[in-house]
C-alpha cells in the first residue's frame, strides 16, 4: 500500500514535471530550451572608455525604456535608425551604454541597464550594423540626466546612449 | 555530489553533538527569544580600558546575552590586558569555561574574546571579529571602503577615480572582489588584502559584475553578458568558466547555498524580479516563492535556514527576511541590501546614509556606520 502510494506520487511528480517543460511554467525560469538568447559580443576596444575623452557621446539622441522595460519600442525605432544610416558599413565601433531610473535596486539595475543596452544592439545589428562593431557596458542607475525623484525624471533616465568610438 | 557525501557525515555528526550537548548542558541552549545573563566586570591592567570597552560593546551587539549584575549571571567575563596580552575569562560559578590569551591590538584582542565568548556559550560563530566592505561616495566617486563591523577602523580600499561597486568579501577575510569601470567596461577585479595585489579577472566583452564567493572562497558566481544576454556564471579563481543560466531574462546578484550545491539569484522573466534556486553545476531556475512582487539581491545565511533580500514597498525599499523551510517573509527593515553575518542572526544593510547592523530575532538596528555620505552596498566577513 505504501508502495503503490509512493508509486502514484513518483508518476505524478514526473507528470507535472513534464508539464513543466512542454508549457511555459512560472515555476521555472529558462525552462524552454538552452539557446543563445542574444547575438555574442565581439572582441571589445581595450581603452575606449565611454565617459573617457576616446569616445565621442550626445552625437545621437539616446533610446528611452519604459519602467521596468528593456524592449525597444516601435517609436524610438528611428533613433536606432539614426545611428545605423550614418554608420553601418563605416567599420566604426559604437558603445551602447544602459542606465536605469532609480527605482531600483543597485546590483539589479546594473543588469537591467545591460539589458537595455543589449536590446538596443539587438536593433543597430538588425538593421545592418556589423556585430563586432557593437559593443556594450551598463552603469545601472548611476550618471542620472535628471536627478530629481518624479515620473518625468525616470523617464529620462531610463535610456540607452550611444558612444562612437573615435 | 562527492562534495556533499564528504560533508554529510560531518553533518550528523554536528547534529548528533548538539543534541546530546543541549541534553547535558541545558543552561547552555539559548532560544531564539532568550537571551544568557551574563555580567561583564571589565578588563584590568594597564592598558584594559579600551578593550573593556570594546568587550562590552561587543557582547551588547552580538544578541545572545543579557548584560546583568554579577548576582543575577549565569556566567561572569572578565579580564586582563597588559604587554601586549589580553588574558579572558569565563566563570559559571568556580567552573571556568573560558580561560584564553589573546596577543594584538586591545581592540582586536577584545573581538577575538568576544567571538570566543559566543563559541563557547551559545555553538555559533561570533560577528566581533568581522569586517564590513561597502561603496562610499565621499571622495566624489563611488569607491570601496573597509571597516571593522562596529563601524570603526574605516578605510578606503579602492582609488580607481572612476566607478567601483559590488563588493565581495571572500568568507575568510583574505580578498575582495568588486565591480570596476576603470578601463571603460564593468570588469570584475579581485583584491589580495594581505598584500593588495589586484587582478582584473572577468574582462568579457560587455558587462561583469555582481560577483559572490563560494563557501570555500575558490568561486565567483557573477552575472556576465557576453553572448549576448545578461546571465549568471561561476568562475574559478584558478580560470575556468561556467555559464549557469539559459533565459532571455536579466539575472543578477546570485548568493550561494553552505555547501555550495545551490545559488539563489534574482531574475526579471516574469517582468519583474523574482528570486529562483539553481543547481550550482547549471540547469533550470526554480521560483523560490516569496509572496512580494520585486525581490533582488538575495542572501543566503551560513546556517543554510533563511533567506534576506530586498522588496519594493510603496517608494522604497525594505529588507525581508524568509524561513527556507516554509514560513512566508517578513519586513523586518527599511533599507537596502541585506548580507547575513556569520552568525546567522544579523545581518548588515545599508539606509542609503548609514550602514546598519540587525539584530533579527529582536528587531533590533543599530547604524555602525555613518557620516560618511552614501553608503552603499554593504557585505560582511563570514
Amino acid at each position: 500500500m505504501r508502495f503503490q502510494t509512493f508509486a502514484l506520487l513518483s508518476v505524478t511528480a514526473l507528470l507535472t514535471f513534464a508539464g513543466c517543460a512542454n508549457k511555459k511554467n512560472k515555476q521555472y525560469a529558462g525552462i524552454d530550451g538552452d539557446y543563445v538568447s542574444g547575438t555574442p559580443l565581439g572582441e571589445r576596444t581595450e581603452g575606449a572608455n565611454f565617459m573617457g575623452s576616446n569616445v565621442q557621446r550626445g552625437q545621437y539622441a539616446p533610446v528611452q525604456f519604459g519602467y521596468d522595460s528593456s524592449s525597444v519600442a516601435p517609436d524610438q525605432e528611428s533613433k536606432v535608425a539614426a545611428v545605423t544610416d550614418a554608420l553601418k558599413g563605416s567599420g566604426t565601433t559604437v558603445i551602447v551604454a544602459g542606465f536605469t531610473d532609480e527605482r531600483g535596486t543597485q546590483e539589479y539595475n546594473r543588469s537591467l541597464g545591460e539589458k537595455r543596452a543589449l536590446a538596443v544592439r539587438e536593433a543597430l545589428i538588425a538593421k545592418g550594423m556589423k556585430a563586432n562593431n557593437v559593443q556594450t557596458v551598463s552603469f545601472g542607475s548611476e550618471m542620472p540626466v535628471d536627478s530629481a525623484s518624479n515620473d518625468s525624471a525616470w523617464a529620462k533616465n531610463r535610456r540607452a546612449e550611444f558612444g562612437v568610438v573615435k | 555530489m562527492i562534495r556533499l557525501h564528504r560533508l554529510l557525515p560531518l553533518l550528523a555528526v554536528c547534529l548528533l553533538g548538539a543534541s546530546l550537548q543541549a541534553a547535558d548542558a541545558p543552561t547552555i541552549t539559548v532560544r531564539k527569544s532568550d537571551a544568557l545573563n551574563v555580567a561583564f566586570t571589565g578588563i584590568g591592567g594597564s592598558d584594559g580600558a579600551l578593550a573593556s570597552k570594546v568587550v562590552q560593546n561587543d557582547l551588547t551587539l552580538a544578541g545572545w546575552f543579557a548584560l546583568v549584575q554579577p548576582g543575577m549571571a549565569s556566567f561572569t567575563v572578565s579580564g586582563t590586558f597588559a604587554g601586549g596580552v589580553l588574558q579572558g575569562k569565563v566563570v559559571k560559578g568556580s567552573e571556568v569555561v573560558l580561560s584564553k590569551n589573546y596577543s594584538g591590538s586591545p581592540r582586536m584582542a577584545a573581538h577575538q574574546f568576544v567571538d570566543d565568548i559566543v563559541e563557547t556559550l551559545t555553538g555559533h560563530k561570533g560577528i566581533a571579529t568581522s569586517e564590513i566592505a561597502f561603496v562610499c561616495n565621499r571622495s566624489g566617486r563611488k569607491e570601496i571602503y573597509l571597516a571593522d563591523y562596529d563601524g570603526s577602523n574605516g578605510r578606503q580600499l579602492t582609488h580607481d577615480n572612476g566607478l567601483s561597486v559590488s563588493p565581495a568579501l571572500s568568507p575568510n577575510g583574505h580578498r575582495l572582489a568588486y565591480t570596476g569601470y576603470q578601463a571603460g567596461y564593468a570588469d570584475i577585479y579581485v583584491i589580495d588584502l594581505a598584500t593588495g595585489a589586484r587582478v582584473r579577472l572577468v574582462k568579457f566583452p560587455g558587462t561583469n559584475s555582481g560577483a559572490r564567493f563560494s563557501p570555500d572562497g575558490n568561486l565567483l558566481a557573477c552575472t556576465i553578458s557576453k553572448d549576448g544576454n545578461p546571465e549568471l556564471y561561476v568562475v574559478s579563481l584558478s580560470g575556468g568558466v561556467r555559464r549557469l543560466t539559459h533565459t532571455r531574462a536579466a539575472e543578477s546578484s546570485p548568493t550561494w547555498s553552505p555547501n555550495a550545491a545551490e545559488i539563489i539569484y534574482s531574475c526579471d522573466e516574469t517582468g519583474v524580479p523574482q528570486l529562483y534556486k539553481i543547481s550550482s553545476t547549471g540547469g533550470s531556475g526554480r521560483l523560490v516563492s516569496t509572496g512580494f512582487g520585486y525581490c533582488t539581491e538575495p542572501s543566503w545565511s551560513p546556517d543554510g535556514q533563511r533567506l534576506a533580500f530586498n522588496v519594493r514597498s510603496g517608494g522604497g525599499f525594505s529588507v525581508a527576511v524568509m524561513d527556507l523551510n516554509g514560513g512566508g517573509a517578513r519586513i523586518v527593515a527599511q533599507g537596502e541590501n541585506p548580507v547575513w553575518g556569520a552568525d546567522s542572526r544579523h545581518v548588515v544593510y545599508s539606509t542609503g546614509s548609514t550602514i546598519s547592523l540587525l539584530d533579527v530575532p529582536t528587531g533590533k538596528s543599530i547604524p555602525v556606520i555613518s557620516g560618511l555620505g552614501k553608503v552603499t552596498e554593504p557585505t560582511w566577513t563570514r
